[in-house]
């Protein structure tokens, strides 16, 4: 045998042994804000437990992720498997982007270690099963408990409470005649609309698709942009601030009350250790409103292999690489085992969200409400924080966008 | 033999008419392929329901979309902006270039160095020179307010980029510093053509440094000047970057632009009908203003 046909031999079987190891690869998009991100582990292990397939993860920014996901999927581009909200469910399955899970979902022994609920929660608008529940949160109330105690204020649970709370802590600390404290983080820009909500869609008969232009509507707008104008309780940056202005003002003892999820409850206590402590957020206009944040995954209905990108979804929401998973994002395990064993935040984060559950809610599962979260709200927002339109505008806005 | 002789000669004539062709050819597909066919693609897709979400309903409504654009109150308002916009940036750039490119052709030591650290605003990719401005002028903790302050200029800290009535001003402050080092380069390489016996003669002739000025210096550099104004009149038209990145169009629709309009449509809401409307009538104005301005400047130039 020739060296020349020794070469070519080896490199045949060389091909051949690259080709074995990469049968099939499932692109898959995810946004972590974390910086350990602790994918390519989990990418190793699924890897290492399901030989022939290959996973290329890819960390998508979060403000321009939907952006890219649905010029992805216009564009014939989009990746085998992805990380996706509820809210943008109704216009991806409008899209014809989603591949239906039911009967893989049926054969799945995870499925029954699942959170009850979770999987009627994130059902399709048109009765099909496309979303796998991979982590989950509930917003609630950050406050300072020293701040509380210094000038002897106690945690509101009415908005009216709420109201003189935050004008209380609102003051100047050093006597310079600048406001140093404001009493409340507000989210005016992209993704606020939970704080909104909050004061606005507790009322009776309020929600985002009835209600919203009757006078208990009106008076939850009204009662924000009192806070902001009257009152002055927001930091004035409050029109364009998101989601690293609120945390950070937080942080820095700028604010003394906010509204997030668990998900940046260590990031909080790590920078304020035992001078921060959450609440189910106050009552509203006679009835309690805070969002379910949800997070699942989904099977693209262009993925190349979608046996094996269903494999790797089921492999993040599986008892173990679900803590994994959730470690990195700070969010809550939907595997009843994982949480059980869940050690990772402090307990007093874990009962507000457990406290807030009862009357967590979830957007409309409706294609208007991409629009409303991304563009329609905050605009308008903005523009009854700087006085631009009237509350009552806002409202009709909104309630027209659901209309259509 | 003259057969023979002559053969070559023709074949280089035919080869010299060619030629340019041939060379420019690969230019000119290229051009048309990423610039033509999109804009084409534009148009087209203005005067239909395109909306991408609802990828099988491509329907042809003709001019309906440019109706709705002009009873559309953010279109105007989006309008205005440009036009603010346009009208403050570029004469501010032009000014600043002006008087830098005039400082930096004087003989100084390090005059080197100097002309090179200038053109780092140019330099940067905008997403940082928008994210440095953001904490510039950040209420709660940016280097502007901590400024005027500790100056006493203002007496409570001003949320620049949250106030409707200062949003525009900023953004317009920030691209202010980002561009006029192109107007520099561009003026200092026009001085640096007109010759000094010019200056001498004048000198001699005891025109003042102002004389100089207004009868050498601006015929010498007019050229240079209209084409680096013309450039930056269709670039900053164009550019939303700097403003999406620092407040997205907010507060409600106080920094919003035509070209920023026309992106949140079309990418955000992914209404590319509609926002291809605005994109069209967009550069049918802007074609309109830069046409006005070639004719007007190229006369006083020649």
């Amino acid at each position: 045998m020739t060296f020349k046909t020794l070469t070519g031999i080896a490199s045949t079987l060389a091909l051949c042994a690259g080709m074995a190891s990469a049968d099939s690869t499932v692109r898959f998009w995810y946004h972590f804000d974390n910086a350990d991100n602790p994918m390519d582990a989990l990418v190793a292990a699924f890897e290492e437990a399901n030989p022939g397939i290959t996973v290329e993860a890819e960390n998508i920014p979060w403000n321009s992720y939907y952006d890219q996901l649905y010029t992805a999927v216009i564009g014939g581009n989009a990746p085998d498997a992805a990380m996706v909200k509820m809210f943008a469910q109704p216009r991806l399955v409008e899209m014809g982007a989603l591949q239906p899970i039911d009967d893989w979902l049926a054969s799945w022994d995870g499925a029954d270690g699942l959170q009850d609920n979770l999987i009627e929660l994130t059902k399709g608008p048109d009765g099909k099963q496309y979303y796998l529940p991979v982590q989950y949160v509930v917003l609630y109330l950050y406050y300072r408990p020293d701040m509380f105690e210094e000038l002897g204020l106690s945690v509101p649970t009415t908005c009216e409470e709420f109201r003189e709370t935050a004008k209380a802590l609102t003051r100047d600390t050093d006597g310079d005649g600048q406001t140093d404290v404001y009493g409340f983080g507000f989210r005016g820009a992209k993704g606020g609309h939970d704080h909104w909500a909050t004061f606005t869609l507790g009322a009776e008969g309020v929600s985002l698709t009835e209600g919203l232009t009757s006078e208990a509507g009106v008076a939850g707008t009204q009662f924000v942009a009192d806070l902001f104008q009257q009152d002055g309780v927001f930091p004035p940056s409050a029109p364009n601030d998101g989601f690293q202005e609120i945390i950070g003002a937080f942080k820095a003892g700028k604010t003394a009350m906010t509204i997030h999820h668990i998900g940046s409850a260590n990031g909080m206590v790590e920078a304020l250790g035992d001078n921060v402590s959450a609440a189910p957020v106050p009552e509203c206009g006679g009835g309690h409103w805070t969002a379910f944040g949800d997070e699942s995954t989904a099977v693209l209905s262009s993925a190349e292999d979608p046996e094996a990108a269903w494999k790797w979804i089921t492999f993040l929401s599986s008892e173990g690489n679900n803590t994994m998973f959730n470690e990195a994002t700070g969010q809550l395990p939907v595997v009843k085992a994982d949480s059980e064993s869940w050690t990772l935040h402090p307990q007093r984060f874990v009962q507000a969200t457990v406290d807030s559950l009862p009357f967590a809610e979830m957007l409309p599962n409706s294609s208007a409400t991409a629009d409303f979260v991304n563009t329609a709200w905050p605009t308008n927002m903005q523009r009854v924080l700087t006085g631009d339109i009237e509350p009552a505008e806002m409202n009709a806005k909104i309630e027209e966008l659901f209309a259509e | 033999m003259t057969h023979v002789s002559e053969t070559p000669k023709q074949r280089a004539s035919l080869g010299r008419q060619v030629l340019p062709y041939a060379m420019l050819t690969p230019a000119v597909l290229v051009t048309l392929a990423i610039v033509f066919f999109p804009m084409l693609q534009t148009a087209w897709m203005s005067l239909h329901e395109y909306v991408l979400f609802r990828p099988n309903d491509f329907t042809w409504v003709g001019l309906d979309n440019f109706k709705a654009a002009l009873n559309d109150e953010v279109f105007w308002i989006s309008l205005k902006h440009t036009i603010v916009w346009m009208c403050t940036t570029i004469p501010a750039q032009l000014l600043l270039g002006l008087v830098t490119a005039l400082l930096l052709n004087q003989d100084f030591p390090w005059r080197p160095v100097a002309r090179a650290l200038i053109i780092i605003p140019w330099a940067l990719p905008s997403v940082v020179i928008a994210l440095m401005w953001v904490w510039i002028y950040d209420s709660n903790y940016g280097i502007a307010n901590e400024f005027l302050l500790r100056m006493g200029l203002i007496q409570q800290a001003i949320p620049w980029l949250a106030d409707p009535d200062t949003a525009l001003a900023s953004i317009i402050l920030t691209l202010t510093w980002q561009g006029f080092p192109f107007f520099a380069v561009m003026i200092l390489a026009g001085l640096q053509s007109i010759p000094q016996s010019y200056y001498e003669a004048a000198s001699i002739d005891g025109a003042s440094a102002w004389r100089q000025f207004w009868h050498i210096t601006l015929p010498g550099i007019s050229g240079v000047m209209m084409t680096a104004v013309l450039l930056r009149m269709i670039w900053v038209a164009n550019s939303f970057d700097v403003i999406f990145v620092m407040t997205g169009g907010g507060p409600g629709y106080a920094t919003h632009t035509l070209p920023l309009y026309a992106f949140i449509k079309a990418r955000t809401n992914l209404d590319f009908g509609y926002g291809s409307a605005i994109a069209v009538l967009f550069t049918l104005l802007l074609m309109v203003v830069v046409v006005f301005y070639l004719k007007r400047t190229g006369k006083a130039v020649s």
